[in-house]
């Protein structure tokens, strides 16, 4: 047993009782200190504070005495384990350093193993002292640091100028902070905590997003913007997970964008004038051709000219509508409300819509559904664009006698709805470009063909602002197949929340 | 045929605007802003009035409002005309507007003249 053990001082006047401790307690690993009388074991006390794991010290020497050699050792060093060798065996001796403070005795002679035992079991306590009194003040520690964390998480939480909610994995509110109170008007802390949320918070975009954010099984943030009596606020909802990956509640950081509510007033006012400046004289154009061209003794060239700068005019009006409507989309503002959506609710109504246009041109359009679908989180309003734009673009680009079918479907978590013509098609090289602002194809067959060539960028703005992406295959000749897919929903209507 | 006031700060388009009201043989009293429709009336009582939206000063939705609020004129229809583009929400609310003031109907500029004719005509069939 030649481990490394700790420091062990023997203080005796006696060298045959010092070099024996030594040549025992070397063998055991101990680092032996020698000490021939009580100044010198001082002396090494004093430097050694705290190291020494024992100290064996004899009750009988010449000058000072072991007694007050104990007394002033524990004074410097309390923590150390004392041994007393007495020389006469006088129990009396023993039992007054104990008193002191001596943790043990070994009485004068004592054999090699008895000194091993002793110093053993001294050095035990010592070192079983020394763990507790480490684990105590790692313990102390922790609790000090868990406790300033809290508080300094605590105060960030109420600080904060956005709101912050957090709910249980039941939807029931578990904390929110002064800022999420003002912001939702929610009432007193102690009255809440424990409620559920829909009991509490008035918001159905609210409620909707904490519905989602606990049905989510990866991780992922819901962003919404709604409004609550005068404010606007945007919230980020997202599930909160437990070691398991199960959702164990859900934190929301409200944002106050009440002031956007005004720059958008200014902006929405911004946009109307310069929706109306642009409109105006191209109406006025197109009015004045209308009323040129009531005139029944136009010669044809003249009419079908006219006709032309009519057409014309009314594109250019089309065009200042989808640059509006493309500078709202990349604002950020496609979304602006999202409910609970049949996304066949709104196919329907757009090919009813558009039956006549098809009709007009001789097409057939046709609507296949077969079944209901689970609701999509959206903007009804963004949709129908999507939808209108897609039929709209199959039906100018079909010739007459062809098709237009529009089918429904689901895919994995994607509702799906395809719309698909019999048309002149795109060409293979062109497809990667056809989403470009402004990019039309030119080809003999769409020349006559009016647009803007931003329908299709709207279009997936639009749908790209609801997560969703659009997919288009298609062959010169035959026609094509643009392929929406919408995220559904993963709310399965809670309570309180109503489908609009 | 029917009186009709048609009231446009766009002379070009309340001419053009004239022509096919004419074409139908309607007599149509062109007037250029707000204030003189108002003054007009207190001389001419027309079967019906197509005002424009935004006009400087005295804009439509004014001007339909003291029409509306006023027990002489509150029979004659108003046909409100706009060249804001409805699809556009953030302008939604200029329809509302519009329908808060109680026009009888409105229409989005340009129109096709067949519309517009046809939709005077349900108006003046209406409140006769």
């Amino acid at each position: 047993m030649k481990e490394h053990k700790g420091k062990v001082l023997v203080i005796d006047d006696e060298a045959a009782i010092r070099e024996g401790c030594e040549r025992v307690l070397s063998k055991e690993g101990w680092e032996v200190l020698l000490a021939s009388d009580g100044y010198e074991g001082l002396r090494f006390a004093e430097t050694l504070r705290g190291e020494l794991e024992v100290v064996l010290l004899d009750l009988k020497m010449p000058g000072i005495s072991g007694m007050e050699v104990l007394e002033r050792l524990l004074m410097t060093d309390p923590k150390v384990p004392v041994i007393v060798i007495t020389g006469y065996a006088t129990v009396d001796a023993a039992v007054e350093a104990m008193k002191k403070g001596a943790y043990d005795f070994i009485p004068k002679p004592f054999t090699s193993d008895q000194l091993r035992l002793v110093v053993q079991r001294a050095a035990e306590k010592f070192r079983l002292e020394r763990e507790a009194e480490r684990l105590r003040l790692e313990a102390a520690r922790t609790l000090r640091d868990i406790a300033r964390e809290k508080g300094r998480l605590f105060t960030v939480i109420e600080c904060m100028a956005d709101g912050v909610l957090v709910t249980d994995d039941q939807g029931r509110i578990a904390l929110f902070n002064p800022a999420a109170s003002r912001l939702l008007g929610l009432g007193q802390e102690e009255e809440l905590l424990g409620r559920r949320l829909e009991e509490v918070v008035s918001s159905e975009e609210l409620k909707i997003a904490v519905q989602e954010a606990l049905a989510e099984e990866g991780y992922k943030v819901f962003t919404q913007e709604f409004r609550l009596r005068d404010r606007l606020i945007r919230a980020h909802t997202a599930p909160v997970k437990g070691e398991d990956r199960s959702n164990m509640g859900t934190v929301t950081v409200l944002e106050d964008l009440s002031y956007l509510l005004e720059l958008d007033r200014m902006k929405g006012e911004f946009i109307a004038m310069v929706s109306h400046e642009l409109r105006s004289p191209v109406a006025a154009i197109e009015q004045i051709l209308g009323a040129v061209l009531l005139k029944e003794d136009l010669g044809e060239r003249d009419r079908r000219l006219l006709e032309r700068a009519r057409e014309r005019a009314r594109g250019l009006i089309e065009l200042v509508n989808k640059l509006l409507e493309l500078s709202r989309i990349e604002a950020g503002m496609a979304v602006q409300r999202r409910e609970l959506i049949q996304v066949e609710e709104v196919v329907q109504k757009v090919v009813e819509l558009m039956a006549p246009q098809a009709l007009a041109k001789g097409l057939e359009l046709n609507l296949e559904l077969k079944a209901s679908f689970p609701p999509v989180l959206g903007d009804p309003q963004g949709l129908e664009g999507v939808f209108t734009n897609l039929l709209s673009n199959a039906i100018k680009y079909t010739p007459k006698g062809g098709k237009v079918m529009v089918t429904m479907g689901l895919e994995g978590e994607y509702v799906k709805v395809s719309v698909s013509d019999t048309g002149v098609g795109i060409p293979k090289e062109e497809l990667p470009r056809i989403f470009d602002k402004f990019y039309r194809i030119r080809t003999t067959q769409t020349r006559e063909i009016t647009g803007t060539g931003l329908g299709l960028a709207i279009v997936k703005g639009i749908v790209e602002a609801h997560l969703g992406r659009i997919e288009v295959q298609s062959e010169p000749g035959k026609g094509s197949t643009f392929t929406v897919f919408l995220p559904r929903s993963k709310v399965v209507l809670p309570y309180g929340v109503s489908r609009s | 045929m029917a009186k009709v006031f048609l009231v446009d700060d766009d002379p070009d388009f309340v001419e053009a605007t004239a022509v096919i009201l004419e074409s139908k043989g309607h007599e149509v009293i062109k007037l250029y802003d707000g204030d003189e429709c108002l003054e007009k009336l207190k001389e001419v009582t027309p079967d019906l009035i197509v005002l424009d939206v935004m006009m400087p000063r005295l804009d439509g939705y004014k001007v339909c409002k003291i029409l509306k609020g006023d027990p002489k004129y509150e029979k004659i229809p108003v046909l409100l005309l706009t060249a804001v583009a409805a699809n556009i929400p953030t302008t939604r609310y200029t329809q509302l507007q519009g329908m808060e003031t109680e026009a009888d109907d409105y229409v989005d500029k340009p129109v096709e003249p067949e519309e517009l004719v046809r939709r005077v005509e349900i108006l003046l069939k209406r409140a006769s």
